[in-house]
């Protein structure tokens, strides 16, 4: 899953736990940027945002460079913050309202679960209960791993997330009425959960999906810390400025892990350096999304940006990560196949319902969701009946 | 000594009322049980040990013994299917150890062990354990042992729970508020767990104010957290306020399926004056002792015993049931319990 559950920790307090993010083009404003963060995994209707965090999103203009991107020291960030419930006139449920801060300070209040978006100049807001737009074959995933082939059925395949909710935030910003004239058009975004007032420590961040559940996760392969749950640690690290204590642990990971992927085919596509770095390692430690906002929005952007800078050319789409975007299928053939290679799919192609193209994108919330548990029982199967 | 240590580190929390809506809406999300099998069979046995801890989180801060229960059995289903999973035996041998089994606790933690649990996790586990039977050396060592795996805030609040059990009072007030200080996250219940655990310590020594002050820190930060309200009640008793023992048990009393409160709030009435007010909540807790020592002697025998040599008015049943505490458990607290009993009893013939 995207970010679901992406670490130990993160299972206690599940309104800190980063689901997904996205950022793309409007595709009914060009020219202004997407921002959605989810998070609450498998959220009952009555699950709430917490008053204790803020809920952020930054941005920083990016540049290609080697095989990688160098970062803008400029930052705009976006706090979305919440009350408490309270009681509300004419409502039977408690309300809760937020107040968003721009990276101006400038503060807009708006009313979570209310169906009209918040308007002001230049920043359009929803926040509430949505419908999870990420799918995946999780079943297949996990007997790839257990198998170490390739295990995707077509036929059969269920999204494991069929159903399910999650809260979300909403926010379309134009560029430059609200990071600045000269800003972009090429951005690096993240979105986090920290720790509002006091220490502003960061408990979860997401860039791009995958990396901790899909990449980081097993540490089967990992010959510097093979007892290590690396994924708390690195939800943590600031993704625009890794710690360097720690920075080579995570490299020992990706380069066996990204390894294992290339072993998946049985071809070599990403030979490692002699000191064993996997090619892609740089690329992906540096971990937020590259969205393109003075490209048209696409919706099977993700990783192209990053691709084309692999491939030594000039990038064609917006890149970035629009939700209906089929991203497990195009990182499994990015490690797996290489920039170009064959595209693999894991046999599952949409969401419960795709998201649409008017704000806020993401559809309504399913009032009455399979509890996880009964979605497990679907799941299971054993790894040689899963794999193909 | 018994200073407040509330005011130096003020760790922002999430609201308690809205973090336990959230707590019931992710329990809501995990519900039922799943067959395990296949390559994703270690992924859902990890989520169910989680609706396991978070089935107990809620038993003890509502007060419901039916979320205990269904964590127990939720956690006798994971090791049915899932036998050699050591997270599953260890997820069972904590559902086990709130219901005071800790027998078949340490059991399943040797199963777990045997299973490749790390030992460093089962020396955490093992050292709660020790300690809730009285084995502070034990559960000391236990806890060193464990300490480099362990969050700072965790290994912490274990320790400071320990010096306090043990008498180490002074040491407990210093780690309390080391505990404290240590604290990352934005889920209130960890701290809220800690002031209630500092304010047993206080009430236990005898210092009201302190406990007073302990147990309404964490009711202000979980605003129904029962076991706190509860001794608020027990603090106000003991000061000679029995009206407003009576008045905050009551609400506790209609909603929880813990007998504790409905006896407390009878104990409350009496030494009001109201006896007839105090008899239906005194009968309504006898009945659900009868049904709950029956069903989980180990964890409810002692709080009948309390039940029956005060407010029930049985001493013979209570001297029964005091003796049947220390039958399982050679504890100084059981020993004091039968010590108790006896002397009702002699005090009585």
């Amino acid at each position: 899953m995207a970010d679901h559950f992406s670490g130990p920790r993160i299972l206690f307090d599940p309104a800190s736990d980063v689901a997904d993010v996205y950022a793309f083009p409007s595709p009914d404003r060009p020219g202004r940027l997407v921002l959605v963060l989810d998070v609450f995994p498998a959220a009952a209707p009555t699950a709430l945002f917490s008053d204790a965090l803020a809920y952020r999103f930054r941005a920083r203009p990016v540049t290609p460079a080697d095989r990688a991107f160098t970062v803008g020291e400029a930052e705009y960030s976006l706090d979305f913050t919440f009350a408490a419930p309270g009681e509300a006139p004419g409502s039977e449920h408690p309300v809760q309202n937020g107040t968003c801060t721009l990276p101006s300070g400038e503060q807009i209040l708006f009313q979570v679960g209310d169906e009209k978006p918040t308007e002001t100049a230049g920043v359009r807001i929803f926040a509430g209960p949505r419908l999870d737009p990420f799918f995946i074959n999780l079943k297949g995933v996990l007997a790839s791993d257990a198998t170490e082939k390739l295990a995707f059925r077509p036929e059969g395949a269920t999204n494991i997330l069929e159903g399910m909710n999650v809260l979300s935030i909403v926010v379309e910003v134009d560029p430059e009425a609200v990071f600045g004239s000269d800003s972009g058009p090429l951005f690096g975004v993240v979105g986090e959960t920290v720790i509002s007032g006091g220490r502003p420590t960061r408990l979860e961040r997401m860039g791009r999906p995958e990396i901790k559940n899909v990449i980081l996760a097993s540490k089967k392969f990992d010959p510097v810390n093979s007892d290590l749950e690396i994924r708390d640690l690195y939800n943590e690290e600031d993704a625009f400025a890794v710690r360097q204590d720690y920075e080579g642990a995570y490299r020992a990971r990706f380069n066996a892990n990204l390894a294992y992927f290339d072993r998946l085919a049985g071809e070599t596509v990403w030979p490692l350096d002699e000191q064993g770095a996997h090619p892609l390692t740089d690329l992906l430690l540096a971990d937020f999304l590259v969205v393109d906002v003075s490209k048209p929005f696409s919706e099977n952007g993700c990783f192209e940006i990053e691709t084309a800078l692999l491939a030594g050319r000039e990038h064609t789409t917006c890149g970035g990560r629009a939700p209906n975007d089929d991203i497990v299928d195009t990182l499994f053939t990015l490690l797996v196949n290489g920039v170009d290679g064959n595209r693999i799919s894991d046999g599952v192609d949409q969401a419960t319902q795709p998201a649409t193209h008017e704000f806020p994108y993401l559809v309504s919330p399913n009032p009455t969701p399979p509890d996880l548990m009964t979605v497990f029982a679907a799941l299971m199967a054993p790894p040689e009946e899963a794999a193909a | 000594m018994t200073g407040t240590t509330t005011d130096r580190h003020k760790p922002r929390t999430t609201d308690g009322t809205l973090a336990l809506t959230n707590l019931s809406a992710q329990i809501d999300g995990l519900a039922v049980q799943a067959r395990l099998t296949g390559p994703a069979a270690h992924f859902a046995v990890a989520q169910q040990s989680v609706l396991v801890d978070l089935l107990t989180l809620r038993g003890h801060f509502l007060g419901r013994v039916a979320d205990y229960e269904q964590a127990a059995q939720l956690a006798d289903r994971l090791v049915e299917n899932a036998p050699d999973s050591s997270t599953a035996l260890s997820a069972r041998a904590r559902a086990r150890a709130t219901l005071h089994r800790f027998a078949e606790a340490m059991s399943d933690l040797d199963a777990a062990d045997r299973a490749g649990a790390r030992p460093d996790d089962l020396a955490a586990e093992r050292a709660a354990i020790m300690q809730a039977v009285g084995c502070y050396g034990e559960a000391h060592l236990l806890l060193r042992e464990a300490a480099p795996r362990r969050s700072d805030f965790a290994m912490l609040s274990a320790l400071a729970v320990l010096h306090a059990e043990s008498g180490n009072i002074a040491e407990a007030v210093h780690v309390f508020q080391e505990a404290r200080n240590a604290y990352r996250g934005v889920s209130p219940f960890p701290l809220a767990q800690l002031d209630f655990r500092r304010g047993v310590m206080w009430l236990r020594d005898g210092e009201l104010p302190a406990a007073r002050e302990a147990f309404d820190a964490a009711r202000r930060r979980v605003p129904g957290y029962a076991p706190a309200i509860g001794h608020l009640a027990e603090v106000e008793l003991l000061c000679g306020d029995a009206d407003a023992a009576a008045d905050r048990l009551r609400p506790l009393a209609e909603t929880s399926d813990d007998p504790e409160y409905a006896s407390h709030l009878a104990l409350a009435l009496r030494a009001a004056g109201r006896y007839q007010e105090a008899q239906p909540w005194r009968d309504r807790a006898a009945e659900r002792y009868d049904q709950l020592v029956l069903r989980h002697p180990e964890a409810y025998s002692d709080h009948a015993c309390d039940f029956w040599l005060q407010v029930g008015a049985d001493v013979d049943r209570g001297l029964q049931l005091a003796l049947q505490t220390l039958v399982m458990r050679q504890t100084t607290r059981s020993y004091a319990l039968v010590q108790r009993a006896r002397a009702a009893s002699n005090q009585s013939a």
